[in-house]
């Protein structure tokens, strides 16, 4: 899906949707199969892995104590899907656009470059624990449980001195709130099939079921 | 007792980044080999594959010997694991004080590594790396970030590193230790030069010193700066 515009209104509704009950979440694995590009998004399976490992442990509990924890797990499960898909799909500047298109030039562009910033922030992220998992491989650490704290500590503090850096820049550059920016969207006939899709789920997790078998009375 | 001797064959290996691509054959053996080139030439992808941690290629790499490897990057922040100097020199199996006083760091030993300068950082990456025993090291671009004594100094450590491979990849200018090998990378390709002083008169991105050396039938016998300094006065 091309248009920002349309993918995160899309991102969001299937959320809300999958969310909202088991119907919805399997008819969002099913937009999700049909509209996506599963395998780009599954070799980035091992970004997922963590929040696998948590739902899982929250689903575990929840099914202990009172039941519904599979069904939540999957609810879960495609809801990460759907970020998983908003992610690889996601190009540098497209939510300063998006931003700028819904609040304009002043909170817009402040929103969106906090977004890109945030965006820009996450991918070093990634890079930065690929880093740590090759000089731990180097130097014969294990990785293990009690890798997570140091990994994670360093991880923080990487993210806290871009900041201050991205901060210092901004500020040398004369930055002070706000910005000018023309946004540009292209929307393909596929955006709009996805998107009605989309719609059409959420619209459908909504009514209950007997609603569509009105005529049938 | 047998003696295994070490080396590493490259057969038809051809690294691959995208549209770009480096060439590279031939064989390291037990030494000190120096590997030059320009900046984006490949120096960094062939520290990589050498090492092992660069899979997207083709042909092989045959290592025989070797049992444990270590490479050197670039940037000093790729190799911190630890949140303390002293945490980050146990983490290399070090003892703390050794490395640290070695570094004239021992002071800064609770501090977080990321908040050393560059400089001092690369200072204690290298103490490190140096620090251990490998069959294999790999050192890629070791004097960036460094002064001309901090140079001197590892160039002095390195000397002292009798056994094993070590290829140091760099396009540094001014100061190198005496090395065995010499290469290249020229146009996408890895180059054999050959041995010392043979190979100096092949070397295309030899310092502006040892060309005028060269060109004034000087040819030192290696390139550390005593080689160099033998060369201008000879009589």
């Amino acid at each position: 899906m091309q248009d920002v515009r349309l993918r995160i209104g899309a991102a969001i509704v299937l959320s809300l949707a999958a969310f909202l009950s088991i119907t919805g979440a399997f008819l969002v694995f099913i937009w999700w199969l049909v509209f996506t590009k599963r395998l780009q998004i599954l070799k980035q399976f091992r970004l997922m892995v963590p929040l696998i490992v948590l739902m899982a442990f929250f689903s575990a509990i929840v099914e202990l104590t009172g039941g519904g924890g599979l069904s939540y797990f999957f609810r879960m499960l495609v809801i990460v899907l759907i970020g998983m898909w908003v992610y690889q799909e996601q190009q540098s500047k497209e939510f300063l656009e998006l931003a700028v298109w819904m609040f304009g030039d002043g909170a817009g562009f402040e929103l969106g470059l906090l977004a890109e910033m945030g965006m820009q922030s996450l991918n070093l992220l990634v890079a930065d624990f690929d880093r740590i998992r090759i000089a731990e491989k180097l130097k014969g650490i294990f990785w293990g449980v009690g890798s997570i704290v140091p990994t994670g500590l360093i991880l923080v503090h990487g993210a806290l001195s871009r900041a201050d850096a991205a901060a210092d820049i901004l500020a040398v550059r004369g930055y002070h709130n706000g910005g000018t920016l023309c946004p540009e969207f292209r929307t393909t006939g596929t955006d709009i099939i996805g998107s009605l899709a989309a719609a059409g789920i959420f619209i459908i997790t909504f009514l209950p079921v007997s609603e569509f078998f009105i005529l049938y009375r | 007792m047998e003696v295994l001797t070490m080396k590493i064959t490259m057969d038809s290996v051809r690294a691959i980044r995208g549209e770009w691509s480096l060439s590279a054959r031939g064989t390291f053996s037990e030494g000190v080999h120096l590997i030059s080139g320009n900046i984006g030439s490949g120096k960094s992808t062939l520290a990589l594959l050498l090492s092992g941690l660069f899979s997207s290629f083709s042909g092989s790499i045959d290592m025989e010997g070797v049992t444990s490897v270590m490479v050197s990057f670039q940037f000093p922040e790729s190799h911190i694991t630890g949140l303390t100097l002293e945490e980050e020199c146990t983490s290399w199996g070090l003892d703390p004080f050794t490395v640290l006083s070695s570094v004239k760091l021992y002071g800064k030993k609770e501090l977080n590594p990321l908040k050393l300068s560059r400089g001092e950082l690369k200072r204690l990456n290298l103490a490190c790396v140096l620090g251990g025993q490998y069959d294999l090291l790999i050192l890629d671009e070791p004097f960036s970030s460094l002064d001309v004594q901090e140079k001197e100094r590892v160039c002095h450590d390195l000397s002292l590193r009798k056994k094993g491979i070590t290829i140091i990849i760099t396009h540094e200018q001014t100061l190198f230790p005496r090395v065995d090998h010499l290469w290249e990378i020229q146009n996408c390709e890895l180059r054999y030069l050959g041995g010392m002083p043979e190979a100096l008169g092949a070397w295309r991105h030899a310092p502006g010193i040892i060309k005028n050396l060269m060109a004034a039938g000087r040819t030192p016998c290696n390139i550390s700066p005593e080689d160099l300094l033998e060369a201008a006065c000879r009589t």
